[in-house]
């Protein structure tokens, strides 16, 4: 697995695909906090959100790395789809990893919060970070070249999943009753955020923790019925 | 003889197309299988399927060895890698579980033997055709396969490589891998082959190359290729641009020919060919 991993970096690496996504999180964090002083918790609720965006973006160029041939051959090596597509997952997770720490640590260095960073903020800001990520990732899995073969499909098709799930608040209130079930099927991005903001920040107990559980099984769901349907192709 | 891998009546489609058409065939412990057959004639779909990278839309395949190691050389090996050769194969192997000492030993050996030595510091994707298919070669073979699958592998490979690589195959069978290939143009794999298969359009027969008989390849121009195919006598026809390519027995030849003379087409070129392996055990 961990020769794996670093097969699947390396190659990253080399393809330069890792700049288009990288380069605009570094902006857009660096954008965000153009302005101070910021207050923590909705700050770091809002990089962890495009911190989403980013890892869905670059879990499909990294899943799309291998030439057809190149994943057949791999597959065989590896002797099975799980091993070759986890270890994957847990390339861009790692890639997602540095991104939350450069988000999480930008503005506590130079300085641009309008108060200070407690542990229990923190540890709790990072952990939506790297929730979001694994959602992110969750989700472009299924839209990867590994399931649709149609490029218009594939990047349009997570593109728009993408842009509901973050919309999912605003669909929710224009719903009508009879339909606001539906929002339980997008993914949960923004219901992190909600809990976040509505949260004082002084006990964890006062955080609500609901949404944070159903992003991690949202996320599992998403993987497990990936692997299951790539074995099918 | 044990059996290795068997595949009973196994067909294959694409979006309705149909590539495989019941195909029914058993590969041997220790056995050089070959599969002949034309351009889109479904032998590489056949060796996907073997090595389990594609399911068949029916039938049954049984392997006969638990976890069985198959080394796949594909016809075309990707040639837009970002790794050296030596930096692909050592994670190729690593990945495969081949101990460190033991790999680079290996890497090492192979890259010599291959000639590829002195490309070693060039990307695959900046190398040419030949040396490409020599990287592809190598990763089928780092771990010595239970069952070495080979697709077209001698394209662009130049005589030295294709020597090597058909030295390198007797030595797998010594040590007792089975072989199942492919090819179309070559030669150089014929003393070697044990049970040969023809396919066509996706059916497949059982060929004989020891029969050697005379055959004409008559080269024709503006004639119905639906009235040719109704002539018993035509064992296989191809089309190549404006000309119809028939394959006819040597004593049914002039009457071939006369036919296609009443019929107002054009002969361009008339021509005996001394193997026979492809028309021998034509389908029916």
């Amino acid at each position: 697995m961990k020769e794996l991993i670093k097969y699947s970096l390396h190659d990253y690496i080399r393809s330069h695909r890792y700049f288009p996504p990288v380069s605009a999180f570094f902006i857009l964090v660096f954008v965000y906090y153009t302005y101070t002083s910021n207050p923590v918790i909705d700050s770091y609720a809002l990089t962890a959100v495009t911190l989403y965006v980013i890892s869905a973006w670059i879990c499909i160029s990294v899943l799309a790395l291998d030439p057809p041939v190149q994943k057949q051959l791999m597959l065989l090596h590896v002797k099975g789809s799980n091993r070759y597509y986890i270890a994957k997952f847990i390339s861009v997770w790692l890639i997602s990893l540095i991104l939350a720490v450069y988000a999480f640590l930008y503005p506590v260095v130079f300085n641009l919060f309008n108060e200070p960073v407690t542990f229990t903020i923190g540890v709790i800001s990072f952990m939506n970070h790297m929730l979001l990520a694994t959602l992110g990732i969750s989700v472009a899995s299924i839209f990867s070249n590994s399931l649709m073969k149609n490029l218009i499909n594939s990047y349009g098709g997570l593109a728009l999943l993408i842009v509901i799930s973050i919309a999912a608040l605003g669909i929710y209130d224009v719903l009508p009753a009879s339909f606001k079930n539906i929002v339980w099927v997008i993914p949960p991005a923004i219901g992190t955020q909600q809990s976040l903001t509505n949260w004082s920040g002084e006990s964890i107990l006062h955080l609500s923790i609901v949404p944070f559980i159903w992003v991690i099984i949202y996320s599992l769901i998403l993987l497990y019925v990936f692997l299951r349907l790539v074995k099918r192709f | 003889m044990n059996r290795l891998v068997e595949l009973e009546h196994i067909s294959k489609a694409y979006a309705n197309k149909s590539i495989l058409h019941d195909v029914s065939f058993t590969i041997f412990k220790n056995q050089v299988t070959a599969i002949l057959g034309g351009n889109g004639a479904g032998k590489s779909t056949i060796l996907r399927i073997v090595a389990g990278l594609e399911r068949p839309s029916s039938g049954k395949i049984t392997y006969f060895s638990k976890g069985l190691k198959i080394g796949y050389i594909p016809e075309r090996f990707p040639k837009h890698l970002r790794f050296t050769p030596g930096e692909y194969l050592s994670y190729v192997g690593k990945v495969s579980g081949i101990p460190d000492a033991e790999l680079k030993k290996t890497i090492a050996h192979f890259l010599q033997r291959f000639q590829l030595d002195k490309w070693n510091r060039q990307r695959i994707m900046n190398l040419s055709k030949g040396n490409i298919q020599k990287v592809g070669i190598i990763q089928a073979i780092l771990q010595t396969p239970e069952l070495l699958i080979l697709d077209e592998p001698v394209s662009g490979l130049d005589l030295h490589a294709q020597k090597e690589l058909l030295a390198v195959i007797k030595e797998l069978k010594e040590q007792g891998t089975s072989i199942l290939l492919t090819y179309h143009e070559s030669t150089v794999f014929k003393p070697i082959i044990e049970t040969a298969y023809y396919l066509d359009k996706g059916f497949i027969a059982k060929a004989d190359l020891t029969k050697r008989e005379p055959i004409k390849l008559l080269e024709v121009k503006q004639i119905d290729e639906s009235r040719v195919k109704q002539w018993d006598e035509v064992l296989y026809t191809e089309r190549k641009a404006d000309r119809l390519l028939l394959y006819v027995h040597v004593e049914h030849s002039d009457r071939i020919l006369f036919r296609v003379l009443q019929l107002k087409g054009s002969i361009d070129r008339v021509i005996t060919i001394d193997h026979t392996e492809k028309f021998n055990n034509k389908y029916i």
